[in-house]
């Protein structure tokens, strides 16, 4: 495939502290989702779906197993030639100390030397940690049309649930004009999905300028999105439709993979013209037993069932065992149910075993239950 | 270098698979959901450290080019390491041509260039785990000029009929190898797969040339029991032989037994195979499975019992698949009912309600077909 003109810069150094455990010895893109996949794997698929063949993808907080992850660029098919995913945490440089990125934007800055290289004419910039499908194709399209300098991604949301979002204010045309964080009065409800696309020579500019600026929080959100409004820049919302979701705490990722149960999920992961790539492991396929009971539920290959299953998510190589019973629950990859134990409202962290007969959770829990750590159950 | 490189070969005009094979050859078959046939002798070459494998196909190339491309998939060493698809030349019109044998003879010259002093050969129609190590190094330390490995049965008067049976003297030394009359209940049935010397191999191969035009490599193995020491080992645990359509029913169904499954499918030897990437499967509220094997993308309202369910199918409200094979992106229509069927890929049961074969003789449904 021809290389298109843009580059898409992935910012994936977050920690995602609201996830508590989950986000100990990951980074939050790495975190699984969906049964197969990891969060990270949506922008880096659609990247690929979209034509946009270089990704560097900006780590830094606990990145050895998210670098490794991603480095194999062949599992979204950006392997070929002129085609890479390049892993950039901090590094040390000739004339400087090493440095940690000190915003999102500060991230970009430290690899104008690689971004450069490539000579783009335009800069993706996107977050690792949301779940959403998008053609970032089109939105280049709308760039160019509107011969925008910056062009964002908006989603609309509930007005009353406005104020907990960065905020774009428009024009008829959809030119921007004012972007309020957070607002306490909300104008509009044109939320910033945190999608950016850059015309790169003026988002050059401005990062060198930035980068020198005692007083700037070298952020996107904070400095160089107001910093373009004030110097009166075209800047262009680009309203996409469908779903996203940004998973900060335990009980939106649970949400976020209770969606996938409905029959009307938006995010439908099953469309063959729009694939969600990811890690290819060796495991078998499911095997349902004879007295499992399996009712409303996302399961994927290396599961074993024996026991009962309801209205949950079970990742790669979960056991559930005979008269264990899950209900709402969501397994992460490798976790153990032994014999009789009984899983509801419930977040089972990575290859975590629950002893049998043990109980966790409860049906009428205000918030999911995070399980971390083995559960011992009747010896 | 390692000491052996594999050849994966293909099936033989003895054996033939009604139905399934009209389509692709025997190694490009579906097997429990989300493998096919020659996942097996490939992975069990590359996890045994054998990384220059060649791969020959007499007809139909097509789903298995596509299906094992460069190799990459089965953990080949992408520098040092090499799987090559070898294809024969002659299609002859008549059959009885289309021997092993030719296939090699077409391709000498890449046989030729193989360095390694011995060959592992492997048939891509049977289903078994093996460390080819082991095999490797029980043939050198024996000082056997072939080692042929093969399958203690008790069940061959009904089954491994187009199989080839070992006859054994008490030293493990192969006395002669023939077709399985089926007169016999306890017989060693030859796997196909064996070892010897590069250097042996590719003169048994010119020599059966000379002899006849109709003649495989087990012929001449056979030929030669008196005058080359040739031994058998004994292979344990899981075995499947994919040479006709009720063997290969059979061992879709024979695998739906998890401890059956568990002695095919060990840890650390993993079978790989081409991702389809195919998201998780769905179960609905009315979905009632029991004792199935499920590949991922699938969609699930109705009943499945007791079958091996390939990706991407949907099995619609009411549905009910019992005893079933059914391959990749099947569609079972609402209150439609399978049982006893092998249902090809892309085929839509929706209009006739009732598709039931008996018990003993399981039917089979066609490729892209609507019922």
């Amino acid at each position: 495939m021809k290389q298109n003109s843009m580059l898409a810069m992935i910012l994936a150094g977050g920690r995602g502290s609201r996830l508590h455990d989950l986000t100990n010895k990951v980074a939050k893109p790495a975190v699984s989702y969906g049964g197969k996949y990891r969060i990270v794997d949506f922008p880096l698929s659609n990247c690929a779906n979209s034509g946009v063949n270089v990704v560097g993808v900006l780590t830094q907080y606990e990145s050895i197993q998210l670098n490794s992850y991603v480095a194999a660029g062949g599992r979204w098919g950006l392997d070929a030639k002129d085609s890479g995913v390049y892993v950039l945490p901090p590094r040390e440089k000739a004339d400087e100390n090493l440095n940690v990125y000190r915003g999102t934007a500060d991230a970009i800055s430290q690899n104008i030397d690689f971004i450069d290289k490539f000579d783009p004419e335009y800069v993706l910039v996107l977050s690792g940690d949301h779940i959403y499908k998008m053609n970032y194709d089109e939105m280049l399209a709308a760039h160019k049309a509107a011969n925008a300098d910056a062009t964002i991604a908006v989603i609309e949301v509930p007005m009353k649930e406005a104020s907990r979002f960065g905020i774009m204010n428009t024009d008829e045309t959809g030119r921007i004009v004012e972007f309020e964080e957070k607002p306490e009065h909300p104008k509009s409800n044109l939320a910033s999905m945190g999608i950016y696309i850059f015309t790169w020579k003026l988002l050059r500019k401005m990062l060198m300028a930035d980068i020198k600026n005692p007083d700037s929080n070298h952020d996107f959100g904070k400095d160089i999105i107001p910093t373009m409004l004030n110097d009166n820049k075209t800047l262009y919302a680009y309203k996409f439709k469908g779903y996203w979701k940004d998973v900060g705490t335990i009980d939106s990722l649970w949400e976020a993979n209770m969606d996938l149960l409905s029959s009307k999920n938006e995010l439908d992961l099953g469309d063959p013209a729009w694939k969600i790539y990811t890690e290819d492991v060796t495991a078998l396929p499911q095997y349902i037993s004879a007295e499992a009971d399996v009712k409303d539920a996302y399961i994927t290959q290396g599961c074993v069932v024996a026991g009962e299953v309801k209205h949950s998510v079970l990742f790669t190589g979960v056991k559930i065992g005979a008269g264990a019973k899950v209900i709402d629950s969501v397994l992460m990859p490798g976790a153990i149910v032994e014999e009789g134990a009984v899983v509801q409202r419930t977040l089972v962290a990575d290859g975590i075993r629950i002893g049998k007969g043990a109980v966790v959770g409860s049906a009428d829990s205000e918030h999911i239950e995070l399980v971390a750590k083995r559960v011992k159950g009747a010896e | 270098m390692y000491k052996a490189f594999g050849i994966v070969n293909s099936s033989g005009r003895n054996i033939y698979v009604d139905g399934m094979q009209d389509y692709r050859p025997i190694g490009a078959f579906s097997f429990l959901g989300r493998y096919r046939v020659i996942d097996f002798p490939i992975s069990n070459m590359t996890n045994s450290n054998i990384d220059r494998i060649q791969v020959y196909i007499n007809n139909k190339p097509r789903s298995v080019v596509e299906h094992v491309g460069t190799g990459r998939h089965y953990n080949i060493n992408s520098k040092s390491g090499k799987l090559q698809l070898l294809f024969s030349e002659h299609n002859n019109d008549n059959d009885i041509y289309n021997t092993d044998i030719s296939c090699y003879m077409d391709n000498m010259e890449s046989l030729s260039r193989m360095t390694h002093p011995y060959v592992v050969i492997a048939p891509n129609y049977m289903v078994y785990s093996i460390d080819f190590n082991q095999f490797i190094h029980t043939h050198i330390d024996s000082g056997a000029d072939v080692t042929l490995l093969y399958h203690s049965v008790d069940n061959a008067r009904e089954a491994y009929l187009t199989c080839n049976v070992l006859e054994l003297n008490r030293q493990k030394g192969v006395e002669s190898i023939g077709p399985n009359h089926g007169n016999k209940k306890n017989q060693n049935i030859y796997m196909d797969t064996c070892i010897m010397k590069t250097e042996l191999f590719i003169s048994l191969v010119k020599e059966a040339k000379k002899l006849s035009s109709m003649y495989t490599l087990t012929d001449i193995l056979n030929d030669k029991c008196e005058t080359l020491d040739i031994r058998g080992v004994a292979h344990k645990g899981y075995f499947a032989s994919i040479t006709d359509f009720p063997s290969y029913y059979a061992a879709n169904m024979d695998l739906l037994d998890y401890e059956a499954a568990q002695e095919l499918f060990h840890e650390n030897w993993p079978i790989y195979t081409r991702t389809n990437d195919s998201c998780p499967t769905q179960y609905f509220d009315t979905a009632e499975v029991k004792n199935s094997v499920i590949s991922n993308g699938c969609r699930i309202e109705g009943t499945v019992e007791n079958s091996v369910i390939g990706r991407g199918c949907v099995i619609k409200k009411g549905a009910v698949v019992k005893n079933s094979v059914v391959l990749a992106e099947v569609t079972i229509g609402e209150d439609v009912h399978v049982e006893n069927e092998v249902v090809d890929k892309w085929a839509r049961l929706i209009h006739k309600k009732e598709i039931v074969s008996p018990a003993d003789q399981p039917g089979y449904i066609r490729r892209n077909d609507t019922l």
